[in-house]
């Protein structure tokens, strides 16, 4: 196999760029990052140490096929859903949107068709408003080597009622970078559920850097749910970035279920007046690996509310980091920013941080904090047992209790249903070493 | 028929803010029989719930001395989740509560952990036997779609005892308290779902502050306890003696020297 140093990767980005007959605009933001993002930062998060990670080794990109059938090892269910993307590698397997919504002029499609139908309203938005492309290397990284994704946008005064699902699955049958970017659009007024999977087929050693953008626009609503489960063997980048206009609100719900070393990079940015966003995320570690999330909330605009609560349990010798990042600037007045952090410990061996971070540069705000690294509650688990109920079944469930507040907040019931199963599958089997 | 045996029994626990043991259950004898219902009374602080805990494991109550023995087998290296499935079953004073489980999850949950794999209660069987309890114990369904006793009332959450212990039919029911806090029509309601137990293979231990719920749930056997031992065991009428008398007059008439915290 060729190093890195022996490919040319900008003949092959070009190439790249030139075979999904991608428009100027983006071929040329690719070489620009490409030639830009060796130079520029890794970003930082306190505590959260990835910088040895295997996270910019790309391999040469090359437009290959994956084989669909190889999502049969997923059991994915998604045959009755209305809206619904599902590609396996840069393989686009399904694409439906109802017919009424494309009517009303929604969009839902993979990221190389939205580049090609609609290029001004991609370029208008993409990595323009909730993240700059030069940011820092792993964002210059992104848009330069972008392998897939999609592009959803809700245009003004449109409701979606049906949730609108994506499945992104990585194709580790062999090597290949998974380089995704999914850009949501909600115009004024609208509002929309969108949910989005992650998962790994393979067991190649690969890196996964995901980049989610959500920008709201004035009153515009979104439910954002997502289930990110990337196999031991993956090393991933994923960072959610969120924009809100005024009076806009964004509902986040996330569950972190990786088996292997995540950093994650999750922000939201309260710019218009009003703005409100609630951000959940849960977490189950395990194994020896390593997730790392940091879950910031700015306030920019005035009465604006931002709300951090993150729940997660770490089992065998992995270790967990939650950040908590409030930040009210000056000027932000009657804004709120509250956030909550707890971890639970499984195991003597494991490692978890519950790290609450308040910068307050405004006098008339509302903020507070809660963090807490313990242990399961001894008289939750005797209760349990006392009913015959083993102690290992016992800790599942109280678990899920602990977990509860976040899987309720997801609405779409088979991605609740979905992530209950996920979370089940992960704590037996962090459960078996016990 | 099963038999519950203890013997001896001393347990002691460990007073967190000294750091020391202390004894609590200073050899307490009883033997019980499914088909029988027993009465445990006595004053407040005596150990009586200490005598239910210790019977059902919780890690928290030290056996220092004797044994509890299930039909002729000694049960004390059995961790809780075994003795309940063995047959125990003790419906708590404070229940915990359990955000994110739900009432109904939890019984299933536990009437499968009686069951093999491969044979689990069919959900249409599960749901008729617990619209039938519920209806005996004048419960709504909304009760147990709720969270395990999250946010109930006191009375609520003694009845969720009792709904718990008719769902899972155990052959010993140990009843700590259950009438605590229980205004009168709560009281008959958790009255009848115990009566409603009442068989040749089932035996309840009932222990309570309080000569009322005697009236309800009538005991074979009342046994007085008293500074952690066992003083005095009788029929009905002991407990009857103890409201005239109260407690002081019992432990008076015994000659015992224990200092009562609360003499009714
Ligand atoms: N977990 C415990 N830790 C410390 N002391 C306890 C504990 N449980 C009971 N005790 C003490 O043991 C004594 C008996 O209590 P208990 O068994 O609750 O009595 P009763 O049920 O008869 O009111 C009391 O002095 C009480 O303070």
């Amino acid at each position: 196999m060729e190093t890195q140093a022996e490919i040319d990767f900008q003949s092959a980005v070009s190439a790249f760029s030139a075979a999904r007959n991608e428009p100027d605009w983006l071929q040329k933001l690719r070489l620009t990052m490409l030639a830009k993002y060796p130079e520029l930062a890794l970003p930082k998060f306190d505590k959260i140490q990835y910088q040895r990670w295997p996270l910019t080794d790309a391999h040469e990109p090359a437009v290959q096929a994956s084989d669909a059938t190889a999502l049969a090892a997923l059991d994915l269910d998604y045959a009755d859903a209305k809206n619904v993307l599902v590609t396996f590698g840069e393989t686009v397997v399904t694409t439906r949107l109802d017919p009424e919504l494309a009517a009303q002029g929604v969009i839902f499609t993979d990221i190389f068709t939205a580049v090609r139908d609609y290029p001004e309203l991609v370029e208008k938005y993409f990595m323009t408003t909730a993240i700059k492309p030069d940011a820092n290397r792993l964002t210059a990284f992104h848009a330069a080597f972008l392998n897939g994704g999609a592009f959803l946008y809700v245009p003004k005064n449109v409701v979606v009622k049906e949730p609108i699902q994506g499945y992104y699955i990585q194709d580790s049958t062999r090597k290949q970078d998974f380089i995704q970017h999914v850009l949501v659009v909600a115009d004024t007024n609208s509002q929309v559920t969108y949910a989005e999977n992650y998962a790994t087929v393979g067991t190649e050693a690969n890196l996964a850097n995901v980049v989610v953008e959500v920008i709201a626009a004035d009153d515009a609503h979104v439910h954002f749910s997502a289930v990110d489960q990337f196999s031991p063997a993956t090393t991933g980048y994923l960072s959610r970035q969120g924009n809100l206009a005024n009076d806009a609100q964004l509902d986040w719900a996330v569950g972190m279920m990786n088996d292997g070393n995540v950093v994650v990079d999750f922000n939201t940015d309260l710019v218009g007046k009003g703005a409100h966003a609630e951000v959940k995320v849960v977490a189950v570690t395990t194994g020896k690996q390593l997730q790392g999330i940091d879950t910031r909330v700015t306030n920019y605009g005035q009465h604006t509310i931002g709300h951090i609560l993150q729940h997660g349990v770490i089992l065998e010798t992995s270790s967990l980091i939650f950040n908590g990042v409030g930040h009210i600037v000056k000027g932000a007045r009657g804004s709120d920013s509250q956030q909550e952090s707890r971890v639970l410990m499984l195991s003597t061996h494991a490692r978890g941080d519950a790290n609450p971070i308040l910068l307050i540069d405004e006098n008339d705000v509302t903020a507070g904090h809660a963090a807490s690294v313990g242990r399961v509650d001894q008289e939750q688990m005797y209760y349990l047992m006392s009913r015959g109920i083993d102690k290992k079944r016992a800790e599942r469930l109280v678990i899920r209790g602990f977990l509860g507040n976040v899987l309720t907040e997801i609405p779409a019931k088979r991605v609740r249903d979905q992530l209950t199963a996920t979370i089940e599958r992960k704590l037996e089997n962090g459960q078996k070493s016990e | 028929m099963s038999k519950l045996e203890v013997k001896n029994l001393h347990v002691a626990v460990v007073d967190e803010d000294k750091g020391q043991e202390k004894e609590i259950l200073k050899g307490v004898n009883l033997t019980m029989n499914t088909g029988e219902i027993h009465a445990i009374m006595g004053p407040n602080g005596t150990g009586k719930s200490t005598l239910s805990q210790a019977i059902m494991g919780n890690p928290a109550y030290k056996v220092t001395e004797g044994d509890v023995l299930l039909n002729g087998k000694s049960i004390l290296e059995l961790p809780v989740d075994e003795r309940a499935r063995a047959g125990l079953f003790l419906a708590m004073q404070y229940p915990a509560e359990i955000a994110g489980v739900t009432n109904v999850e939890f019984m299933r949950a536990a009437i499968n952990a009686r069951r093999a794999d491969d044979d689990q209660i069919p959900v249409l069987e599960f749901m008729k036997f617990l619209d039938k309890n519920l209806a005996t114990l004048d419960m709504t369904d909304d009760m147990v779609e709720r969270y395990l006793n999250e946010g109930f009332s006191g009375g609520e959450k003694k009845r969720n005892e009792i709904l718990q212990l008719m769902m899972i039919q155990p052959k010993f029911a140990i009843l700590d308290e259950i009438d605590s806090g229980l205004d009168i029509d709560a009281l008959k309601v958790v009255s009848k779902g115990v009566n409603a137990m009442r068989g040749p293979e089932f035996g309840s231990l009932i222990i309570t502050h309080y000569q009322r719920l005697l009236n309800y749930i009538v005991p074979d056997t009342v046994h007085v306890m008293m500074d952690g031992r066992i003083v005095e065991s009788g029929g009905p009428e002991l407990a009857e003696k103890l409201e005239a008398e109260g407690y002081a007059g019992v432990r008076d008439d015994l000659g015992i020297d224990v200092k009562l915290t609360d003499e009714i």
